[in-house]
């Protein structure tokens, strides 16, 4: 094997989804070739350092309002271009019509607003439903992003990941539900967008005890160091025990033993 | 959008629902403008209307509508001009707060990894924002691309490398 051969498989290489021939071939070829060790630990760092930069989030409901208003004139032009076809002159009233619909729904907005004011129910009785709702819609997004976890397709799945960081409170389920998903997803953006969403509970010493024990488990580096990030973060310097075993273990890919030891430094140790 | 294709145009509410975070967040990493990016999202979900006979059952969506997604992104581009590359502020780059000293460190770190992001070519930049943040695979990539996976590999790597070189280059201070 050259050293040109593993740039186009580095990657999958990281990944850990190369087949074991290759593989092999692979870390033959690493075992005794410090330049090419130095590519892989070099592309690893910069893929994890890619993945700390997230987009804004889009403004869902607007552009949904903006959306179903676009179909909703398709659908209308669809349906008209029918009609017209079959009424080639046009009434000359229907040159008003867009200004008599338009003042009509600027009416019934003020007539909305005006009877809002007064037949607002009291907050203290209206709550109770309003919290049921809420907690009804809770539920339901609860169940959309752990059905998404369970999709065959990875990108599906990513959503449900992408999901779960949108629930204002999630239960336990859906955090069990992440950890699972860091533990035993075949895709390794699946389980590092799962590292990402977990940030967030990092505050659970559940949660943080679960990405511990899933670390020797991950075959992935790219992964792992994602974990070691997440670890130091959660933890500071309590995680000196867990950085410095991590640090000593030979049976790691190197790269995540050097974060780890990066890791320690920061900590101050 | 089988169900779209076939007459029943009520069901792109669904889709959108489901697809226009991914697009967002595509078309955002490549103009790096959130107006426009949101703009293109609807004319997306417009263009898979129209075109919604082209559809085939045998390719996956998301290829078909990242196809379109790039399309829509070139023709902004030939009516607006080539894309300039600059973030918005508030790309959030997840430890660009300030903080103790290794925070800091790494806040640094991802500044001059966004700079040296803009100074890719498109191409480039559009492949790692395809596997790295649309988690697409290579043979996903190969068919929006019309590539084969070999291809794409190959190329993904080279962009990597750039990514990488242009990186080292931005000086350290910035």
């Amino acid at each position: 094997m050259q050293c040109d051969d593993l740039g186009p498989e580095m990657l999958e290489y990281l990944a850990g989804t190369l087949p074991d021939d290759r593989l092999a071939e692979i870390r033959a070829h690493l075992a005794q070739c410090q330049a090419c060790r130095d590519e892989v630990d070099a592309t690893a760092e910069l893929w994890h350092e890619l993945g700390a930069a997230s987009a804004p989030r889009p403004e869902s409901a607007r552009m949904r309002a903006r959306f179903d208003a676009a179909l909703q004139g398709y659908i209308d032009g669809q349906a008209e271009s029918r009609v017209v076809s079959l009424a080639a002159v046009r009434r000359p009233a229907a040159q008003w019509q867009p200004w008599l619909q338009l003042c009509g729904a600027a009416a019934l907005l003020i007539i909305g607003v005006g009877l809002g004011r007064f037949v607002t129910v009291p907050p203290a009785q209206s709550n109770p439903e309003i919290a049921l709702l809420r907690e009804e819609l809770r539920d339901t997004r609860q169940m959309v992003t752990l059905s998404l976890l369970q999709q065959q397709s990875a990108s599906e799945r990513l959503k449900g990941v992408t999901t779960s960081s949108q629930l204002e409170q999630p239960g336990t389920e859906v955090v069990s539900a992440l950890l699972d998903t860091l533990k035993r997803d075949p895709n390794v953006n699946v389980r590092l967008a799962s590292v990402d969403a977990l940030r967030r509970f990092s505050g659970r010493e559940a949660v943080r005890k679960g990405v511990v024990e899933a670390l020797p488990q991950q075959e992935s580096p790219l992964v792992q160091i994602a974990m070691v990030d997440f670890i130091l973060e959660a933890a500071g310097p309590d995680a000196k025990g867990v950085l410095q075993r991590l640090a000593e273990d030979m049976m790691l890919n190197q790269a995540v033993r050097a974060r780890a030891e990066r890791g320690l430094k920061q900590v101050g140790l | 959008m089988r169900a779209v294709r076939d007459g029943d145009l009520t069901r792109m509410g669904v889709l959108f629902e489901r697809h226009h975070r991914p697009l967002f967040d595509f078309l955002y990493r490549m103009t790096g403008d959130r107006g426009a990016a949101e703009d293109l999202v609807q004319d997306v979900f417009v263009r898979m209307l129209r075109y919604r006979a082209t559809y085939r059952d045998d390719g996956r969506f998301e290829t078909w509508m990242f196809r379109i997604a790039r399309n829509v992104r070139a023709d902004h581009y030939r009516k607006h001009g080539a894309a300039i590359y600059v973030p918005d502020d508030d790309m959030d780059w997840a430890s660009s707060e300030p903080g103790p000293g290794h925070l800091l460190e790494r806040a640094r770190d991802m500044a001059r990894l966004k700079r040296a992001l803009q100074t890719l070519r498109e191409d480039r930049r559009e492949l790692i924002v395809m596997v790295r943040y649309q988690g697409l695979t290579h043979e996903q990539v190969g068919a929006i691309l019309g590539v084969d996976a070999g291809t794409v590999k190959v190329r993904f790597h080279r962009a990597l490398k750039e990514l990488r070189d242009a990186f080292s280059r931005v000086p350290e201070g910035e």
